[in-house]
């Protein structure tokens, strides 16, 4: 087999991988994601929440659509943010009126 | 005709896939390297383009105005007769009070969220059985509804009581009405639901207070105007609206967030010194295997052509393999490399079964940044070796 033979199927092995991940996004997650839209909707609406349930250290990463931007640095005067989380969230811009 | 130039080109690609064999130790680890890099940051593009995109998804319901008080910078309970004070601004189709709060476990280590509500005047709050297996908490019965999360945290073993401190430290007790379903963990892993009433004993707040209000609007194309009237009427709140809570979830996993930025400054760091090294000049080595190809015969534009080839299957390779591992990352192994720095100290890991989102225009972003560069990086040294005499390089 020629090298370029061999290249030409490493990289259509990886293509037929990245296939099969498409499809099964398409036929396994993602109607399951669509059967539970529902639901979250009815949560959502029904106890009136805001933010994401991903980081629950910390208020402001908890709810950050609630809460104030100076809220990492509020424990004290001259308090720097400390919340490992902090690091993954940047600052929103413009929120209030 | 046609046919010879692309039988050329193979012969020269059998040729510069050869070639890279041969010194295949520092191909490959090229190549890995590479690929790592190209890794890291099309999992961290996945993952946040992901989560922004559920965010946008399912806060689509979320309340279309929330007006909490503030209190020299800090937000404190909101007084109900401010409810009165929106009297007479139109639009405004229901307001509801809302007593909320955080809960640290001091056995577990957990922050719990609990939240309290009078069910009847919510959109949607008469179907929230829906999403509970079992009951809502009934209202002024001591009953709680848990997310799975605080379920496993508080480690009832059967048990369908559980009791929490107020603040003068006197047992709060409740009865578990039901559990969330897993499907909704995104949002409820660390809520405790309750009765208003319940709410306000376990937090003390009177009964003139509440944490915030929900205000719903008959027409959301005034709910602008309205929070407009609302924040010059209770100039002492912070008027939220739905556009806005929105809008936070579009900025705050970005390419600005510090984590994404060491990410990134790793993965340029790494890049050019790779480019460096492969700019700075070729190696003795290949400086001679070009002066036998150029004595054999060979032209500047054929050797040109074949370090092309070289490094298109080095970073062709390295992107296709570092995109792959990336998805594969996000979809089974839910981000596990981000998970700790996403979570940081939480006790509570709410499953991130997402379905990962990645657009062509992040794929072409993170080509641009690493292949073509790469390209570019080595025709510079190839064209320099491609024009050394003969004579001069085999010496």
């Amino acid at each position: 087999m020629r090298p370029a033979q061999i290249l030409a199927l490493v990289i259509f092995l990886l293509l037929t991988l990245d296939a099969a991940l498409y499809c099964h996004v398409r036929l396994e997650r993602l109607p399951r994601q669509r059967s539970a839209a529902d639901l979250n909707d009815i949560v959502t609406a029904g106890l009136g929440l805001t933010d994401l349930c991903l980081a629950t250290e910390a208020r402001y990463t908890r709810h950050p659509a609630v809460s104030d931007p100076m809220a990492p640095f509020m424990d004290h005067p001259g308090a720097i943010e400390h919340f490992p989380t902090g690091s993954f969230w940047a600052v929103p811009k413009d929120r209030y009126l | 005709m046609k046919n010879r130039a692309i039988e050329k080109h193979f012969n020269l690609l059998d040729y510069a896939l050869s070639s890279l064999w041969r010194r295949k130790l520092k191909n490959m680890g090229i190549i890995t390297v590479f690929a790592v890099v190209i890794f890291l940051v099309a999992s961290f593009q996945i993952l946040t383009s992901s989560l922004t995109e559920t965010a946008e998804r399912m806060l689509a319901q979320t309340p279309e105005i929330v007006i909490q008080k503030m209190s020299a910078g800090r937000q404190e309970s909101i007084p109900l007769a401010y409810l009165d004070r929106l009297d007479g601004i139109f639009g405004i189709r229901a307001a509801v009070p809302r007593v909320w709060g955080y809960y640290f476990d001091e056995t577990s280590g957990a922050n719990y969220t609990v939240m309290a509500a009078d069910r009847s005047l919510m959109p949607e709050g008469k179907n929230l059985e829906m999403a509970i297996e079992g009951d809502f908490p009934a209202a002024g019965q001591g009953e709680a509804a848990l997310g799975r999360e605080v379920a496993a945290n508080l480690k009832l073993a059967g048990r369908r009581t559980f009791s929490l401190f107020r603040p003068d430290l006197s047992l709060k007790s409740f009865r578990v009405s039901g559990i969330f379903a897993e499907s909704t963990d995104l949002l409820t892993a660390d809520l405790i639901v309750t009765g208003l009433d319940e709410g306000r004993d376990l937090f003390a707040i009177p009964e003139n207070l509440a944490t915030d209000l929900l205000l719903y609007v008959a027409n959301p194309g005034e709910i602008s105007t309205i929070a407009k009237k609302i924040a010059a009427r209770l100039p002492d709140t912070r008027v939220l609206t739905r556009p806005q809570i929105h809008k936070t979830y579009k900025v705050v996993f970005g390419w600005r967030s510090g984590f994404a930025s060491i990410c990134l400054l790793t993965a340029l760091a790494a890049f050019a010194i790779l480019a460096w090294d492969k700019a700075s000049g070729l190696s003795a080595e290949e400086k001679r295997e070009i002066g036998i190809l150029k004595i054999l015969g060979w032209q500047t534009a054929d050797i040109l052509v074949l370090r092309f080839w070289e490094s298109l299957a080095v970073s062709g390779l390295a992107f296709l393999g570092g995109c792959t591992a990336a998805y594969l990352h996000i979809l089974f192994l839910e981000g596990s490399l981000f998970r700790p720095v996403l979570l940081g100290w939480s006790v509570i890991h709410p499953s991130l079964k997402i379905v990962p989102v990645f657009a062509a225009g992040d794929l072409l972003l993170i080509f641009t940044l690493s292949v073509l560069p790469y390209l570019a990086a080595t025709v510079i040294p190839a064209w320099r070796g491609s024009t050394i005499p003969p004579d001069a390089a085999i010496k």
